[in-house]
């Protein structure tokens, strides 16, 4: 078997090696993900994408429905997300099957859905942020609903939250000061390395479009709200891992899965302080938090 | 109660705190990755997206 087009993504030092063999399938990344493209590696998932007709297929027992684009099938022991749309007729124009160490994938692109003489990026949104999720919950890691900073004296800052709670601003106020990294406005994954927690950003941007590949050590995680004047109340660990739960994107039908997020983030909140932080969004709750170290 | 020596010993547990129940909301809608994340997404769905739920992005 010949391969016509492969891509090499790194995610959260996760390598997804995407590769064709359809003479017709030119793979491409779209958007942000441009920016965590890498030279060929070993990698850790193996995704072959080729196109298919999905009009008469047997998809095997649902076990989740997103009740929006996609719905989670089980067969075998391997998974399969179908992707399907109103506007784009009754069959799936996507499907992609998962072994259960989500190391192996095929994702079949339904030809009647696609331009066929145009490049396509067979991880559309949201199969690129299921696939890593999925891939961290077999006892990697987590990603967060969060915004990442990372300060030039070795602060490295998770300010998670659900939509409106100011990630983005927050983003938006750190982006005036020079010297700090961004990772993300919006997504951050969490893993266990070299005895530390890291943070690593990510393609899923926000409103700010803030996305980059760089990681750091983890020192402080901030919840947030908005609210009239800058305020930090130290939180205990068992609110700490509900907040950070409720803030993270969980494959919610896998028991194993939600158990081992769990015991993950106990230990998160072990070694990292965190707190709530209610603030006023202008500049100066930089400085109020810097006054933290 | 008091120690080896007699003398009383100093209490150094922590005060009794009545336990609590504390509710932490969950938005499933954002948790499940099901809507487009934002409005210009590309490939099939690209020039779906004003006529679909997402049309309204998730987060």
């Amino acid at each position: 078997m010949s391969i016509h087009s492969s891509l090499f993504i790194r995610v959260a030092d996760i390598t997804l090696h995407i590769t064709s063999d359809s003479p017709h399938m030119k793979v491409q990344p779209e958007g942000a993900v441009k920016e965590f493209v890498v030279s060929a590696r070993k990698p850790d998932l193996n995704i072959q994408a080729l196109w298919g007709n999905l009009s008469q297929r047997t998809w095997g027992k649902k076990i989740f429905d997103s009740g929006a684009l996609w719905q989670l099938y089980q067969q075998n022991g391997s998974y399969l997300f179908r992707f399907s749309s109103s506007a784009l007729g009754p069959h799936p124009y996507k499907i992609a099957s998962f072994n259960n160490k989500f190391t192996q994938c095929e994702i079949l692109l339904n030809c009647s859905s696609f331009k066929l003489d145009q490049p396509v990026y067979p991880l559309e949104y949201p199969l690129d942020e299921l696939t890593v999720t999925h891939f961290l919950a077999m006892r990697e890691g987590a990603e967060t609903h969060a915004c990442g900073i990372l300060n030039p004296s070795g602060e490295a800052y998770l300010f998670a939250g659900q939509s409106g709670a100011g990630k983005t601003t927050m983003a938006r106020l750190y982006q005036k000061t020079n010297q700090v990294k961004i990772l993300s406005d919006d997504r951050i994954v969490l893993r266990r390395k070299n005895h530390g927690i890291w943070m690593y950003g990510t393609p899923w941007h926000g409103e700010a479009e803030l996305a980059s590949p760089e990681k750091g050590r983890l020192t402080k995680i901030f919840f947030l709200r908005h609210g009239e004047k800058n305020r930090l109340v130290p939180l205990g660990k068992a609110e700490a891992v509900s907040r950070l739960f409720t803030s993270c994107f969980p494959p919610f039908y896998h028991q194993q899965a939600i158990e081992f997020i769990l015991a993950f983030f106990d230990e998160v909140v072990k070694t990292i302080p965190c707190y709530e932080l209610t603030f006023f969004p202008d500049e100066r709750v930089a400085g109020f938090i810097d006054g933290l170290t | 109660m008091k120690d080896s020596t007699g003398r009383k010993k100093e209490d150094k547990r922590k005060p009794y705190v009545k336990p609590e129940v504390k509710q932490v909301p969950l938005r499933p809608e954002e948790a499940i990755l099901g809507f487009c994340k934002t409005a210009t997404v590309a490939g099939p769905l690209s020039s779906a997206c004003a006529t679909l739920s997402c049309l309204t992005p998730g987060s």
